[in-house]
């Protein structure tokens, strides 16, 4: 044991004299350090942004003035989903998919971006997150400082001298494994400081334990593919080579051939193609507005039966409302089937993609972060049935008002006569129908189930290659 | 029991047989010259003693054992001198010393490398200084300090005297007299006829891989008969 870590130190000794090494360990240093704080002060940023407009748009609600119910029904109101406290190392989906919405009667919106000023002020350099400097950067820095590792000791002919002391291939494997390995384990302490920061700020100390734990298994993987790649490469520019390759295979080209053929062998129709696709079931559901519709006439009948009247103006309720409620939850039962439809195909799409990460340890990496920053694709859906929720639940809530506080008569005459129209104004009390919306990801538990596929796959790659360095390690010769 | 023995040694490399049926031992305290021109297969016959390289007939023997029944007792009995002695250009004399020693498990103190160092003669204001700036025969002193540092019974050092000044010469010669009169096997490669005659009690001409002849040092006398190994070695470098 004393030889390895003679080894390991010996390592730490020569980066730290070597001036590239201790070069590149500063810039690296430097980059996470800017990468997480400017990732950190954005999300946070648009933490507070979205909670005040949330809390704006829901007093703005609340403060309209006393109106038609169905006249709020079309005023709407806005939803945001606040970015979870783990989004300061990854915004996953955050900058690709809408974080608001607006919600208003018989009609779902898309998402919308809530921020669209950010990306100019930062001039494009929001995108590097913290997660992505992990995930792209820092092998890189491990590539340029690991490469040598062994295969230098060749290069320099001190292999024979080492060996001769009576180090064994593998001391010297387990050695240089734990210089590279240590380096990891310290460059990983930003990332510690952004979780306990996180937690702080009410992340789940589970999930946060888990992205640390998740990224340190991923620069596990590539340690110990450094370390292969230099105990059985020829020179040090043939390690150098080899491993730029698998980077470039990794990082790049393998996350796009997984992108590209996910999205040829899954197509998922646009948002305007499933709104053309879904119109002729709407229409089947008839005009909510037109309680006169061919469409509302078995409902009349079974009302008046109920009631045991003959004329709608008898009837206990309004029937305008009746109506209404009764197309909106028709046609939110027709856009809920087709959302879901939706959502599945972007999940299938999205976990074709991810299947790639058996190949890419970046493609893992990156899936399992944003499960567990609670900023992956799951966590949006999440946001937009949530949000449907909402909607559903504050037009029913007026449509109820209108259907038991508005007298018919009144309903429509309220274009004719000046009184009625007066008397068709609900008190603004009735906004209150309104619930507050805080979006919140996934239990800690849930999030660490959705990345445990990735955590797998990131685990299978570090068992082949200590396996096959186990091997490489015991046939070092010089 | 010889501390080292070649029994019938035959050796390839790249598939082409570099040492051809080489047999000689070693007695405790003896000092044994491999003599013999650029690649005739002298640094092959110390690789072999270490387990680097495994003859496909014959064996070796360290301190009776094969080398390869226990390669690790056999580096552990050994210090070892390669050729083109590297150390860390990064690392002063120093820690060039206290890393590999501790690598081998010896301990040393301070005081016991400065006298090593003493011993090879190395400039006491250099030992502090990092190795890139030493000159070849700074590294080849540092190379033989460490050896000798080793404490082991045997010593195998190739071309030791390479990069060295002829004061530098005389006091390695002399020095590996002290290790072999203290008990220590000392087997050398050299192509230096001269420093081989005054060091070795035997000396073995290699030529293509085999031996071709083999001189004592008579007893009595202070060193082999120069003149005798220089017609043997200029007959086979014809
Ligand atoms: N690493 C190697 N791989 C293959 N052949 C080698 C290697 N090193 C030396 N040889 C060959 O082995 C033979 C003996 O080399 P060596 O023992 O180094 O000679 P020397 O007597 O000069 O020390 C030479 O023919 C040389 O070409
Ligand atoms: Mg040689």
């Amino acid at each position: 044991m004393s030889r390895i870590l003679t080894i390991a130190h010996a390592e730490w000794r020569l980066w730290l004299r070597s001036r590239l090494a201790f070069g590149a360990l500063l810039i690296t240093a430097l980059l996470l350090t800017s990468t997480s704080v400017v990732t950190a002060l954005r999300m946070s940023e648009a933490h507070h942004a979205r909670i005040h407009q949330q809390a704006v748009a829901e007093a703005t609600f609340l403060s309209q003035p006393d109106r038609h119910p169905h006249r709020m029904v079309h005023y709407g109101h806005y939803v945001f989903r606040v970015p979870p406290p783990l989004s300061v190392i990854d915004p996953g989906v955050d900058s690709v998919t809408g974080q608001s919405m607006f919600l208003e009667g018989h009609r779902q919106n898309t998402a919308m971006f809530a921020d669209a000023r950010a990306s100019a002020e930062l001039g494009g350099f929001e995108d590097l997150t913290t997660a992505l400097a992990y995930q792209l950067f820092l092998p890189l820095l491990l590539i340029a400082i690991g490469h040598g590792l062994i295969i230098r000791e060749r290069e320099e002919t001190t292999l024979v001298p080492l060996l001769a002391q009576g180090v064994t291939g593998t001391e010297l494997y387990a050695g240089k494994g734990i210089a590279l390995v240590g380096l990891s384990l310290a460059l990983l302490l930003p990332l510690a400081v952004m979780c306990a920061v996180a937690v702080g700020r009410g992340a789940a100390p589970l999930a946060s334990a888990g992205v640390i734990g998740l990224y340190a298994l991923y620069l596990l993987v590539w340690c110990s593919l450094i370390l292969l790649v230099s105990s059985v490469a020829r020179s040090r520019s043939l390690a150098l080579g080899i491993l730029a390759l698998v980077w470039l295979g990794t990082a790049l080209i393998i996350p796009r051939i997984g992108v590209e053929s996910a999205s040829s062998l899954i197509p998922v129709p646009g948002k305007i193609e499933t709104d053309l696709n879904m119109q002729a079931e709407l229409r089947a559901v008839g005009d909510g507005h037109n309680a006169s519709a061919p469409e509302f006439r078995q409902l009349q009948a079974d009302l008046l039966a109920q009631y045991d009247v003959t004329r709608v103006e008898d009837l206990p309720v309004n029937f305008r409302g009746v109506v209404a409620r009764a197309a909106e939850a028709d046609l939110t039962e027709v856009m809920n089937r087709h959302a879901e439809e939706r959502m599945a195909l972007e999940a299938g799409q999205a976990r074709f993609a991810a299947s790639f990460g058996w190949l890419s340890p970046v493609l893992a990496v990156a899936a399992g972060s944003r499960a567990l920053s609670g900023t992956d694709l799951a966590t949006h859906h999440r946001f937009l049935r949530e949000a449907e929720v909402v909607r559903f639940d504050f037009v029913q809530g007026l449509n109820r008002v209108h259907v038991e506080q508005l007298a018919y008569g009144d309903d429509i005459n309220r274009n004719i006569d000046a009184e009625a129209s007066k008397r068709t104004r609900m008190s603004a009390e009735n906004w209150n129908v309104l619930d507050e919306f805080t979006f919140r990801p996934a239990a800690a538990t849930e999030r660490l189930a959705r990345a445990s596929t990735p955590a797998a796959m990131l685990f299978a790659w570090l068992l082949m290659l200590a396996a096959i360095g186990a091997l490489a390690a015991r046939r070092v010769q010089p | 029991m010889p501390v080292l023995n070649a029994k019938a040694l035959t050796v390839e490399r790249s598939g082409q047989q570099v040492l051809k049926d080489v047999s000689f031992s070693m007695q405790q305290g003896q000092v044994h010259a491999l003599l013999g021109g650029n690649g005739a297969g002298k640094s092959t016959t110390l690789l072999t003693f270490l387990g680097f390289l495994t003859p496909v007939s014959g064996s070796a023997h360290v301190q009776g054992r094969a080398v390869s029944e226990n390669v690790s007792a056999a580096r552990q009995a050994i210090a070892y001198l390669p050729e083109a002695a590297t150390l860390y250009g990064h690392l002063n004399a120093y820690e060039n010393l206290r890393y590999f020693l501790s690598l081998a498990k010896t301990d040393t103190d301070r005081r016991a490398l400065d006298a090593a160092l003493d011993r090879v003669a190395l400039q006491a204001e250099a030992r502090e200084m990092r190795m890139q700036t030493y000159s070849k025969g700074m590294r080849q002193k540092v190379a033989i300090a460490m050896a000798i540092l080793r404490e082991t019974p045997i010593l195998l050092l190739d071309e030791p005297t390479a990069g060295l000044d002829p004061a530098a010469i005389d006091d390695f010669n002399r020095l590996v007299r002290d290790l072999a009169e203290a008990g220590r096997t000392v087997l050398l490669v050299t192509h230096d006829v001269y420093g081989a005659c005054h060091v070795a009690d035997r000396i073995h001409l290699l030529h293509k891989g085999e031996l071709v002849g083999s001189f004592d040092r008579p007893s009595g006398m202070d060193r082999i008969d120069t003149e005798a190994v220089h017609a043997a070695f200029a007959a086979h470098a014809a």
